[in-house]
């Protein structure tokens, strides 16, 4: 990889998303703008982010960068040009472990879904990986000790 | 809403009976990762089918159990609520459940208790196993025990849709207790319950005239 992603993020004027990564040759960290064009508040985000990271142009500074990130960076433009404040989307993004997720609505569990995307794709062993194990067993059944302690105030008989 | 009972009904679920054909649901709360380890597990053997409007994708696989060979049918269901109207017809004629949570949402493994108490309303007898996903996110997880299920008797997975530990034994095991538990014969009665149990229950909720249908031409076969 020519260029190594570090940090990224959005700004709202004009709309772009903002990129901070390394020149792998030079070994300089650098700053890309990328302006987000042909985008709305009625935009749909994972397109405009698909788009994005297959963009000829982008594409080579982008690798690093995974395409729900992009979604994301996206929903957080769309939300500011809706009228929503930096502070509603993120906490938007925060998956609380308590929260039942089945009453949300399609857009805001794809929200929580996009953050869970991120340390899904950082474990996840592809099919194409050299030492890929299609079934892969693990016996846990030895470490099971400890009692769990969310069964603790459980009385329903389960 | 019962309109789509109806609908969904039409995808004819009669194929259920023939001996080598089993249908498997995976249920849970919404992102746990019931459709990432269906994916896992068949990688893309097959495109599935999407039911967007009924909340359901169908994936067919083809396994090998003992000598045969047997066409599963995985119904992979959303956990969001406004779905709840599909759930008689995802547990219609099911030969086996998978009950996924997260172990990094409390509030996924609590919600068991519902889904497991209205799995056993609609299918008082079919094999089930308890899901523990996501274990790549904290691999201590592994060292505690989970009693849910525990009492009934239900095998237990710790799993990772993610780097793929233990989804395909779990499913590969699920297979065959689905297969076991349709040509086991002491459950012929169970099956003839569960029938009546449906009609009553779809003229009570006045579903729609095909899911009766479907039942009427059956019931030769089944008594
Ligand atoms: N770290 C990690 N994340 C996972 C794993 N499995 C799923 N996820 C994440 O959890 C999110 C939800 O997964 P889905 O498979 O969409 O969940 P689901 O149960 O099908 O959800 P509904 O269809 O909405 O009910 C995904 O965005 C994944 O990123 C896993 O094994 N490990
Ligand atoms: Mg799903």
């Amino acid at each position: 990889m020519r260029y190594e992603a570090k940090r990224c993020g959005v700004q709202f004027s004009p709309p772009s998303i903002v990129l901070i990564y390394q020149d792998e040759e030079t070994q300089t960290l650098r700053k890309r703008i990328i302006p987000v064009r042909n985008f709305s508040k009625y935009s749909d985000c994972s397109l405009a982010a698909e788009k994005l990271k297959n963009n000829s142009r982008h594409r080579d500074y982008l690798e690093g960068v995974t395409q729900s990130q992009l979604e994301k960076l996206h929903i957080v433009l769309r939300d500011h040009m809706q009228g929503f404040s930096l502070e509603h989307s993120l906490s938007s993004f925060h998956v609380d472990p308590e929260e039942d997720l089945n009453k949300l609505d399609d857009e805001d569990l794809a929200r929580k879904k996009g953050q869970m995307e991120k340390l899904f794709e950082k474990n996840r062993k592809r099919k194409d990986d050299p030492n890929f194990v299609y079934d892969l067993e693990v016996d846990f059944s030895k470490n099971t000790q400890e009692k769990c302690s969310w069964d603790e105030e459980s009385d329903d008989g389960f | 809403m019962a309109a789509d009972v109806g609908d969904i009904s039409e995808m004819n679920q009669k194929k259920y009976d023939a001996e080598e054909h089993v249908k498997i649901i995976c249920l849970g709360d919404s992102a746990v990762g019931k459709s990432k380890l269906m994916e896992r597990f068949l990688l893309d053997e097959y495109r599935p089918q999407q039911l967007s409007t009924y909340a359901l994708t169908l994936y067919k696989h083809t396994a090998s159990v003992g000598n045969k060979t047997v066409t599963v049918d995985f119904w992979d269901t959303a956990g969001q609520e406004r779905f709840q109207s599909m759930h008689p017809s995802y547990y219609h004629k099911a030969h086996a459940c998978i009950m996924v949570f997260d172990v990094q949402r409390k509030i996924t493994y609590k919600n068991l208790a519902t889904w497991y108490k209205e799995l056993r309303e609609y299918r008082p007898e079919i094999p089930c196993c308890v899901v523990a996903n996501k274990i790549d996110a904290d691999m201590k997880v592994t060292q505690r025990s989970f009693n849910f299920g525990k009492k009934q008797g239900l095998p237990f997975y710790f799993v990772s849709a993610a780097d793929g530990t233990n989804v395909v034994k779990m499913f590969r095991e699920m297979i065959k207790r689905a297969v076991d538990y349709k040509q086991n014969p002491s459950d012929f009665m169970d099956e003839v319950m569960q029938e009546l149990e449906n009609i009553d229950l779809e003229n009570k909720e006045d579903n729609s005239d095909a899911e009766e249908d479907g039942l009427k031409a059956e019931s030769p076969e089944v008594l």
